[in-house]
Parts: C-alpha cells; sequence; structure tokens
C-alpha cells in the first residue's frame, strides 16, 4: 500500500477556490491539461436547504495508464484496446457544508477494485491565517493492491505506475484550479478574459 | 466495442465514446452552466435555502437514466434517490501531518 499527502495554499478565497474545484472537470479549457478525463456525469445531487449542505456524487471515466498484459486480460475494454490503454471508471462523492466553509471530495475506482483500490481524499478549507482570502487545500492518496498471489509480481510496479500517474494528475487538477480561480476573480470583477 | 480506438483518436479526442455522453451532452451542459452560476453565486456565499437547478437535473437525471449504460455507473443512479448511501457523513478530511509514505 502506499500513501501519498499533499498540501496547496490557494491565495484565492474559499467560494471562488470551491467553485473552481467544481468546474476542474467540466471546463472546455481543461480537457487539454487533463486529457486522461474521459466523461464526467452527475449521478446524484442532494441539497440539504436547512443545513446548507450539498452532497453529490459524479462518475469519472478516466483512460488508464497502460496496463500489463495480465491486467489487460482481466479488463475487457483493455484487450481490446490495441495499446492496453482501457476506460476506468471512478466515482467522486463530495460534500460541501456552506455554513462550514467545508468541502470534502473522495474519489474512489469502481473498475478493477478486485485488482487495485485507489482512494483520494481531498479537503478544502478557509486557510487558518487568512480565512477570508486564502484557502488550504488537503489530499491524501491511498493506492492498494489486492494481494492475488499470481498478480505479486505485477501488483507492486501497477502501484508505482499508478501512483506516479495519480500525483502527475494531481498537479495537473491543482493547475487548473488556480486558472478557473483567476478567471472567476476577473469575473467577479466585472472584466472576464474572452478566452479562459 | 466503442473502446478499442485507435490511438491517435484517444489522445486528442476529449469526449468519451459513450451512448450517455452522447445523447445528454446538451442536458449536461445546461445543468453545469445552471449549477456553476448557481454555485458561486448563491451557495458558496451562504444562499443554500433554494436550489436554482432542480428542473436542469431532473431532465439531465432522466436522460441518464435511458442511455447510461455503464452497470456500476447506473447502479448508483438509480441506488442514489432511494438510498442513505451518500447522507452519511464524510469521515474525516486528511489530517496533512506530512508525506506518510
Amino acid at each position: 500500500m502506499v500513501v501519498y499527502t499533499q498540501e496547496h495554499v490557494y491565495r484565492h478565497p474559499w467560494d471562488r477556490v470551491t467553485a473552481a474545484a467544481w468546474r476542474k472537470f467540466t471546463d472546455p479549457a481543461s480537457r487539454t491539461a487533463l486529457s486522461h478525463v474521459a466523461d464526467v456525469h452527475t449521478l446524484h445531487r442532494r441539497l440539504d436547504s436547512g443545513t446548507g449542505r450539498l452532497h453529490a456524487a459524479r462518475s469519472i471515466t478516466v483512460r488508464s495508464p497502460l496496463l500489463p498484459f495480465i491486467l489487460r486480460r482481466l479488463l475487457p475494454s483493455a484487450a481490446a484496446s490495441p495499446n492496453g490503454a482501457a476506460l476506468c471508471h471512478c466515482v467522486e462523492t463530495s460534500l460541501v457544508d456552506a455554513q462550514r466553509r467545508a468541502m470534502d471530495v473522495v474519489v474512489r475506482n469502481v473498475s478493477l477494485r478486485g485488482i487495485i483500490e485507489v482512494e483520494e481524499r481531498a479537503s478544502y478549507r478557509p486557510h487558518p491565517d487568512r480565512p477570508d482570502e486564502w484557502t488550504q487545500f488537503r489530499q491524501e492518496t491511498t493506492i492498494r493492491c489486492r494481494p492475488l498471489a499470481a498478480l505479486a509480481a505485477v501488483a507492486e510496479k501497477v502501484e508505482t505506475r499508478c501512483a506516479e500517474r495519480f500525483l502527475q494528475n494531481s498537479a495537473k487538477g491543482r493547475e487548473v484550479v488556480e486558472r478557473i480561480c483567476r478567471y472567476l476573480e476577473a469575473e467577479s470583477a466585472g472584466a472576464a478574459p474572452s478566452a479562459v | 466495442m466503442v473502446f478499442g480506438r485507435s490511438k491517435s483518436s484517444t489522445s486528442t479526442t476529449p469526449s468519451a465514446p459513450s451512448k450517455a455522453a452522447a445523447a445528454c451532452s446538451e442536458m449536461r451542459a445546461a445543468y453545469h452552466e445552471c449549477f456553476n452560476r448557481w454555485y458561486a453565486d448563491k451557495f458558496a456565499k451562504g444562499q443554500w435555502q433554494r436550489d436554482d437547478c432542480t428542473d436542469h437535473w431532473h431532465k439531465y437525471r432522466a436522460c441518464l437514466e435511458e442511455h447510461l449504460e455503464d452497470k456500476h455507473l447506473r447502479q448508483i443512479l438509480l441506488d442514489a434517490e432511494t438510498s442513505t448511501f451518500y447522507d452519511r457523513p464524510e469521515t474525516d478530511p486528511p489530517s496533512g501531518q506530512g508525506a506518510k509514505k
């Protein structure tokens, strides 16, 4: 099992950063940076209008890293793909508490769970030093390969490869959120740039 | 199979080759536009009493119910409305005590 934690301070207020975080995967201008994301759909949403809590679940379909042959055979879509890439489904569940100004996002894979379990937990909170101006972002990624004896030899390689990929994509995701924040800032100042 | 695509097209095409994506793209776009505006202008700023996007959401969801193919995702779509699965409070956020590799 490998666990990575990452932190980042956005020099933007919480409401802007979380608005940008929602747009991360659906913003047309982000598609080049986040080209591993093939498709996003909202599967569930619920607003608790009494407490100001918003729950949502989205599917995120990602292009997997190139898989070793043995895993390709287990994932029909990968077996059909000439280069061993495949589409994997993840589910992202979010809870935003507007009253407490807290956003928590958990992403888990639903494909290949018998082989590997990836969980990415992220939180967005007002920064303790400048709560109205900055936002503290924390993310913890856990990657666990299932102990299948036949796959033991490749398991470690897969964990490492997945971890590298997730870390690269997390960094890209932060850049995208930063860019959308700048866009929203300009927009709220009444001078939205024509191109994001 | 929809997944068996050439290398060049997977690296350049932004959208997935799924039926749901094609059939529901307009409804999804309308819902996202509504949601993004509502979230930024109202919800995140403390006006959470009213959900402005329920009409857009119901149309989009009905489309997904018709076109979503993947069985895992379908199950979540269908279960979520009736179950309390997503109502559980999230567990603690990452503690941020440095890398725990």
